[in-house]
C-alpha cells in the first residue's frame, strides 16, 4: 500500500504551507492541522497513511500527541507511518522516547521539501 | 569530693526543675510576707481582715501559676537543647531526640541550634566514658587535641566540602561547607545525587572489590532536584584507601555559580535553535519549493541567482550547527547517537550541498568514498557536519578553479577520510593550533571570513566517535585533513567488552547503540 493520504500537523503557517503546497504537487492528498488538539482527532478520525508531526504545538504537544496515539497497549494509528518533523532542540529523552515511536525523527531545517519527499518514497519502499 | 552534681546530663532537668519550683515558691512567700507587713503596719487589715487576707493568698497564688507559666515558655529552648545533648552523648533514655526539621523549629530559627549540636557530636570523637560509635575499634586519635581543632577550623573556613568515611561508609567527619544531612538520630548523610549508574555507592563497591587505592572524579553533581531551593553543583572528587581509618576522603568544589548559568543557557540554546531554525526552514524550503516551479521560466543567469542564494542558506544552517554544538559541547551535552552507517551512505545526504556549494564557487570537487568500506558507528548528521566543515574549509582556503579531493579507505583497523586542497595551505605554528577554540590564523583573519569553531567542533565530534582527526599542510601548496574512525565492529567489541556501565545495549543492524559518553574524557 503505497502512501497516499498525508495529514500535516503543523503550527508555523509559512513551513506548513510550503509543505502542504509541495506534497500536495507531488500528487498526496493533504490535510493540514494547526493545533495538537485538532491534529489528534484528525489523526483518529481518519487512517492517515502519513502524519506529518510537529513537536512545539498549541494545546498539545507533538510529544503527547505521539504518545496518545502509541503510547498505550494498542497501537490506535496501526495502518500509519509518522515522521516528526521539529526544530526543538529536545532533552535526550524525549528525544529518545519519540524516536522510538515514530518511523524518523528530521530537523525541519535541515529538509527542504524536496528532500522531505525522498524521505517519504523511501518510507514507501520499505514497506 | 562532695558530688552534688547530677551525674548523667539527663537528670540534670530533674534536678533543675526542683530548684526553679522551690525558688517560685520561695519568692511568692517572701512577697507575701513583706506585702503582709507593710499591709499590717499601715492598718489596712482593721476594716476588713478577711477581705485582705483573700487578696493576698489570690495573689500568691496566681503569682507561683504565672511564674511556673513564664519558666516552662523560657525554659523550653534550654529542654530540647537538652534532650539533643542527651541524645548526642548516648545515655539510656526514652525520649525522642528533637527532629531540627520540625516546623516550630524552623520558624524560631532553633534548628540551626540543633543541627549544630547534633554536627559537633558527629565530628567530635566521643568522650572516653561514653561508648564510642563512631571511632570504633581504632585507637584514639594522638594527635594533640589542639591540632585537631586547628585543622578543623580551617576546614571550616574553606568553601571546600570535605567529608571522611570510615570502611561502614558512616561519615566520621564533614566540615561546614560539605552538602551534609543530618538526620534526627545525629547521622550524616551525603546529599549529593549522582547521575544514572555513577554513584559514590557503586564506585565504593566496586572498589571494595578490586582495589587498594583509587580516586575518582564526578563533575556537576546536584545536592537538590532542579527547581528545588538551594541547588547546588559540585565537582566531587573522592580516593579511597582500603584498610586506612579514613577509607574514603570526599573532597567537594561548590562550581554552582559556573554551572547553574550553564542551565539557564542550555535552555535558551534549546529555544534559540528552535528560533534560528525556524527561518532558515522557510527560506531553504521555499528556495526549494521555487527553484523547481520557476525552473522553465528563468534565465540561465537566474538560475546561478538561485544556487547562489541555496548555497548561502546552506551555508547559514551549517553555521547554526556548528554553534549549537558548540555551546552544548562546552556544556558536556553534545551526544552522540551512534548508529552503524557507511561513510558514503553519510556523504550521500550532504552531496548535492557540496556539489552545490563546490560549483557556486568555482571549485572542482571530486569525491570518492567506496561503498564497499567496513561499517562504522556514528552519528550520521553529526559526521555530516563534519564533512561539510573540512570542504567548507576546503573552499573557503583554495583559489577558485582549484581541485578538492575527497577520498576514503582503510587504514589499518581505521577507516580514513581525507579531504584534500590545494590552496594557500599553513606554516607549521598555526597547525598546531588550529584545533582550538576561536583560532584563527593571523592571515586568515585579513582574507577569509570566519569564527574558528568549525574546526574545534568538527574534532569534539570526531573524538566522540573514537577517531582522531589530523592534518598535513605545507604553506602555499594546500591542506589534507584526515579524518580516522573505528569500525562499527571495533566499538561493538568494545562495548560489549566494557564494564557494566555500558550495559551492553547494543542492537545489530540498524539498532541504536545507546552510549553517549564512551568517547568522552
Amino acid at each position: 500500500m503505497a502512501i497516499q493520504t498525508i495529514l500535516v500537523i503543523e503550527d508555523d503557517r509559512f513551513i506548513g504551507e510550503m509543505y502542504v503546497r509541495s506534497l500536495k504537487k507531488a500528487g498526496y492528498d493533504v490535510d493540514w492541522m494547526i493545533d495538537g488538539n485538532d491534529g489528534l482527532i484528525a489523526a483518529r478520525n481518519k487512517a492517515y497513511d502519513l502524519l506529518l508531526l510537529d513537536v512545539m504545538l498549541p494545546e498539545r504537544r507533538g510529544s503527547d500527541i505521539l504518545e496518545a496515539l502509541r503510547g498505550g497497549s494498542e497501537d490506535l494509528i496501526p495502518h500509519s507511518k509518522v515522521l516528526v518533523l521539529t526544530n526543538f532542540e529536545q532533552d535526550d529523552e524525549s528525544r529518545l522516547a519519540m524516536e522510538k515511536r515514530a518511523d524518523g525523527y528530521l530537523i525541519k531545517a535541515e529538509i527542504t521539501p524536496s528532500k522531505l519527499l525522498a524521505v517519504i518514497k523511501q518510507l514507501d519502499s520499505q514497506q | 569530693m562532695a558530688v552534688k552534681a547530677p551525674k548523667l546530663a539527663k537528670d540534670f532537668w530533674g534536678h533543675f526543675n526542683r530548684g526553679v519550683a522551690w525558688l517560685i515558691i520561695g519568692l511568692q512567700i517572701i512577697i507575701l510576707a513583706a506585702l503582709g507587713i507593710v499591709l499590717y503596719v499601715v492598718g489596712f487589715f482593721e476594716n476588713n481582715p478577711l477581705a485582705v487576707v483573700a487578696t493576698l493568698l489570690a495573689q500568691t497564688i496566681l503569682g507561683v501559676l504565672a511564674s511556673a507559666l513564664l519558666f516552662r515558655f523560657v525554659a523550653r529552648p534550654l529542654k530540647d537543647m537538652l534532650a539533643a545533648i542527651i541524645h548526642v552523648s548516648g545515655e539510656p533514655t526514652t525520649s525522642t531526640p528533637p527532629n531540627p526539621n520540625d516546623t516550630r523549629f524552623e520558624k524560631s530559627g532553633f534548628k540551626d541550634v540543633l543541627q549544630t549540636i547534633y554536627q559537633l557530636a558527629s565530628n567530635e570523637p566521643a568522650p572516653a566514658d561514653a561508648p564510642a560509635t563512631l571511632s570504633e575499634g581504632s585507637e584514639p586519635a594522638v594527635t594533640p587535641q589542639a591540632t585537631h581543632s586547628i585543622i578543623e577550623r580551617a576546614l571550616d573556613n574553606t568553601t571546600c566540602g570535605f567529608v571522611v568515611m570510615n570502611h561502614e561508609r558512616v561519615i566520621t567527619f564533614s566540615n561546614k561547607a560539605a552538602p551534609i544531612n543530618i538526620d534526627q538520630n545525629g547521622t550524616s548523610h551525603l546529599s549529593l545525587l549522582f547521575n544514572g549508574e555513577d554513584t559514590l555507592e557503586n564506585w565504593l563497591t566496586h572498589c571494595e572489590e578490586t582495589a587498594v587505592r583509587a580516586e575518582h572524579t564526578w563533575t556537576r553533581i546536584p545536592n537538590k532536584l532542579p527547581e528545588e531551593e538551594g541547588r547546588r553543583f559540585f565537582d566531587v572528587i573522592a580516593s579511597y584507601d582500603k584498610g586506612a581509618e579514613s577509607e574514603v576522603v570526599l573532597t567537594m568544589i561548590d562550581r554552582t555559580e559556573q554551572y547553574a548559568v550553564g542551565e539557564q543557557e542550555l535552555d535558551f540554546i534549546a529555544f534559540a535553535a528552535h528560533e534560528l531554525r525556524g527561518p532558515i526552514t522557510v527560506i531553504r524550503g521555499y528556495l526549494d519549493v521555487l527553484q523547481d516551479e520557476l525552473s522553465d521560466v528563468l534565465r540561465d543567469d537566474q538560475h546561478e541567482l538561485f544556487r547562489r542564494l541555496t548555497v548561502s542558506a546552506n551555508r547559514l544552517s551549517g553555521y547554526i550547527n556548528n554553534i549549537l554544538n558548540t555551546s552544548r559541547y562546552d556544556r558536556r551535552h553534545l551526544k552522540m547517537h551512534l548508529t552503524e552507517t557507511s561513510l558514503s551512505d553519510i556523504y550521500d545526504t550532504i552531496k548535492d550541498d557540496m556539489d552545490l556549494r563546490a560549483s557556486a564557487q568555482g571549485r572542482l570537487l571530486s569525491v570518492t568514498i567506496p561503498s564497499d568500506l567496513p561499517h562504522i558507528a556514528a552519528d550520521p548528521a553529526s559526521l555530516g557536519e563534519v564533512m561539510g566543515n573540512l570542504i567548507d574549509n576546503a573552499i573557503k582556503y583554495s583559489n577558485e578553479g582549484g581541485a578538492i579531493t575527497v577520498t576514503a579507505s582503510m587504514k589499518g583497523e581505521l577507516v580514513e577520510f581525507s579531504v584534500e586542497d590545494h590552496g594557500i595551505g599553513m606554516p607549521g605554528n598555526v597547525v598546531s593550533n588550529l584545533f582550538q577554540k576561536f583560532y584563527r590564523s593571523h592571515r586568515s583573519r585579513e582574507t577569509v571570513a570566519g569564527t574558528g569553531i568549525g574546526l574545534y567542533i568538527s574534532k569534539a565530534i570526531v573524538e566522540s566517535h573514537g577517531g582522531t582527526i589530523s592534518v598535513r599542510s605545507e604553506e602555499g601548496r594546500g591542506s589534507t585533513f584526515i579524518v580516522s574512525l573505528p569500525t562499527y565492529q571495533a566499538v561493538a567489541e568494545k562495548l560489549k567488552a566494557g564494564d557494566n556501565s555500558n550495559e551492553a545495549l547494543i542492537e545489530q543492524g540498524s539498532g541504536w547503540i545507546k552510549n553517549h559518553s564512551m568517547y568522552r574524557g
